[in-house]
């Protein structure tokens, strides 16, 4: 889910996650559509970035994680060790996406 | 581009404070920090007499850098919590922050994610002090701010070198200026009077079976930098990932699973860091 600094927030994005004050009071429900109003509160609040749902933002998707791990390891001397570490990435990374 | 004269280097690293560059303030801790008479008391009182350092003292000290259960409210308790070592590589971490963040995209997230790698690693192995390891990862690069701030011109053409050639920023620093960042890195921190493990594992963060003392730390900042940069954090320079030395990988002897749950924690540190360091 992508963390979006408060900044590039705009009217119409959905909050993925609740907003809480210090001691974890919900102030703002998870799936909240934010408004210009909130989104002033917000600030006023001092939040620095929200989770917001959908596309919206630079998360990617596995495929691309991959293919970004492979071109990271291409230039890497083929070395046992270096593979075993490659391969303990990988196969974190498609625990990031669940094993689907 | 010629190569840079390697003593002509070593002073312009030695005489870094001096540049107009360096914030005030990091110009007197490193006064502070130069005498070896300073006190934990000494150290306090100058963190509280600066509001702006004392909020980035807490801030920094309540991130998942540190990683500490509960929340930490006050200067005097974090400097009885952590002792000196830790509080002067604290207020170093907090002063070339932003440096870190000037002179290089994408090295302040890299240097942070190595940070709370070295930590996690540190628990697992069971050392006594994990946040020396949180501020030995974080610290770890400060020789490529001293080569940026000195010889940005080189830098950029050593940057391409690492690009055309296919090799580690590392190789191509050799190439240039005589030497890589980790001995710039030394430089500097004996220069400012850095603690002593700080000082090994900086020099030797690429070749760790060099380290006398601290060979288990130093291995730890090594592993964290290959796994930070084979994740796709941040930034460090180029797009390679550097050899694992098999001797670090031996000493620390951590299994596939171990460094699956170190990266799982890394994951959720990243996202709770990158929120309270956004600017």
């Amino acid at each position: 889910m992508p963390r979006i600094p408060i900044d590039m927030i705009t009217p119409g994005m959905c909050l993925a996650e609740p907003v809480t004050n210090e001691n974890g009071l919900v102030l703002i429900n998870e799936g909240t559509e934010l408004t210009e109003t909130i989104i002033e509160k917000l600030k006023n609040m001092n939040l620095q970035s929200l989770r917001i749902k959908g596309e919206s933002g630079p998360s990617n998707t596995k495929e691309e994680m991959l293919a970004a791990l492979d071109e990271r390891f291409k230039r890497v001397k083929s070395k046992p060790l270096m593979i075993t570490i490659k391969n303990i990435i990988k196969e974190h990374i498609e625990e990031l996406y669940g094993s689907g | 581009m010629d190569r840079v004269d390697i003593n002509t280097i070593r002073s312009s690293i030695e005489r870094l404070n001096a540049l107009p560059t360096i914030p005030n303030i990091l110009k007197k801790l490193l006064k502070l920090l130069e005498n070896p008479s300073t006190s934990l008391n000494d150290i306090g009182h100058f963190i509280s007499h600066d509001p702006i350092i004392t909020t980035k003292v807490l801030r920094m000290i309540n991130s998942p850098i540190y990683g500490f259960p509960g929340r930490i409210y006050s200067v005097n308790q974090a400097v009885i919590l952590l002792g000196l070592n830790v509080v002067k590589g604290l207020l170093l971490s907090v002063s070339v922050f932003d440096l870190m963040k000037k002179v290089m995209v994408g090295l302040w997230e890299h240097s942070l994610a190595c940070a709370i790698t070295s930590r996690l690693m540190a628990k697992k192995k069971g050392l006594k002090e994990p946040e020396e390891s949180s501020i030995a990862g974080l610290l770890h690069d400060i020789g490529k701010v001293a080569l940026l701030l000195q010889f940005q011109e080189y830098y950029d053409s050593v940057m391409n070198l690492a690009e055309k050639k296919g090799v580690v920023i590392m190789e191509a620093e050799k190439e240039i200026f005589g030497i890589d960042h980790a001995k710039a890195g030394e430089w500097m921190a004996e220069k400012w009077s850095f603690p002593k493990n700080l000082i090994e594992i900086i020099g030797y963060h690429h070749r760790p079976n060099l380290s006398k003392i601290f060979i288990v730390e130093t291995s730890i900042v090594h592993l964290a930098d290959i796994l930070v940069r084979a994740r796709g954090f941040g930034f460090a320079g180029d797009n390679s990932i550097p050899n694992i030395n098999d001797n670090a990988w031996t000493i620390l002897g951590f299994s596939g699973n171990d460094i699956k749950d170190i990266l799982k924690e890394l994951e959720e540190s990243m996202d709770a860091a990158n929120e309270l360091f956004i600017e």
